[in-house]
């Protein structure tokens, strides 16, 4: 192609050149919302307190136990359950056997067995534990 | 961390997405209202159509939202980028549907070439942009960057990633064919032609 035949070409386009740049479409108010809809949603997290997603339950540090076992109520059961169970043991009442032989003869009139059952032996110390006492 | 409008209109494309980065909707506010336009009209001119040129231009944008933590300022420009997205989202949809006939383009309302000057100014840009389909895509994405962009040579070669010459020649012959493409309805559109 020639300098002369670009040159023509040149001189045929500009006005629809000039046309088209006049004619550019604008965004619509939609597609702007939707862009910035977009970049909302892209925003980098951690980068804006107020854009931060709440933290992952698996990655909260040290205090995770806390909310994993339901908060105060749940660990407030937590530990009625662990004094229990320290009272079972230290009451000899871990021993399935001899509870469930004391209970039987208790409860079928049995003897020497029924005087010497006691549902709560060492009450006293369970209370210490319970400081219940002092 | 947002600062006054005024402020952030006044910084560069990149200073704006770094800010963007670290949380900034201000900034992405003036790079959406800066940027969009951007994509829009170099989808509409690679596509022909409005609704997907739309789809092309969110979804520019929403790479460079993306794309916002791990940019490096001043490795490249931020228009050049997305120009360069835009081009190639377009060419994807282009390889999916079938070239658009230059009969098949809008015809002027009623068939009367230079009742006003406005209407042949809008039916001027409307053959424009149908001689513009019937182009090959790389000569078409040349014109579009280089005429209707105002890019300028080095810039348009960075975007379509090629040499500066092919650029050149790639201008060369997409104007020739759009010279082809328009002269069938000069008289209509109300220029001379050769």
């Amino acid at each position: 192609m020639t300098g002369t035949e670009m040159e023509r070409d040149d001189t045929t386009l500009a006005d629809f050149f000039v046309a088209a740049r006049r004619a550019a479409p604008a965004p619509s108010e939609a597609l702007m919302a939707r862009i910035l809809d977009d970049a909302e949603a892209a925003m980098p997290r951690g980068a804006d307190g107020r854009a931060r997603p709440g933290p992952d339950p698996r990655r909260r540090g040290p205090l995770a136990w806390f909310g994993a076992f339901g908060g105060w109520g749940g660990v407030g059961g937590l530990a009625t359950a662990t004094l229990a169970g320290l009272w079972f043991g230290y009451a000899g009442l871990g021993d399935p056997v001899s509870l469930a032989a004391s209970v039987s003869a208790a409860l079928t009139g049995g003897g020497e067995a029924a005087e010497t059952t006691d549902l709560l032996p060492g009450g006293e110390t369970v209370a210490l534990v319970a400081g219940w006492e002092g | 961390m947002s600062m006054p409008l005024d402020a952030e209109e006044s910084r560069s494309d990149d200073a704006l997405l770094a800010l963007y980065g670290q949380g900034d909707r201000l900034a992405a506010r003036v790079l959406a209202l800066r940027l969009t336009p951007v994509a829009l009209r170099v989808a509409q001119r690679m596509l022909g159509d409005p609704a997907e040129a739309e789809d092309v231009a969110q979804e520019a944008m929403l790479r460079l939202w993306r794309a916002a933590p791990g940019w490096q300022p001043g490795a490249a420009k931020v228009t050049t980028w997305l120009y360069r997205v835009v081009v190639n989202l377009a060419t994807d949809r282009l390889r999916r549907r079938r070239t658009v006939a230059l009969d098949d383009a809008p015809e002027p309302e009623d068939g009367r070439p230079g009742a006003l000057a406005g209407l042949i100014e809008a039916d001027r840009a409307a053959a424009l942009q149908a001689a513009l389909m019937v182009l090959p895509e790389r000569q078409r994405e040349a014109v579009v960057l280089r005429h209707l962009e105002g890019l300028a040579n080095p810039e348009i070669a960075a975007v379509m990633g090629v040499g500066i010459e092919a650029v050149e020649s790639l201008v060369a012959r997409g104007k020739r064919g759009l010279v082809t493409a328009l002269a069938a309805r000069r008289g209509e559109l109300g220029y001379d032609g050769d």
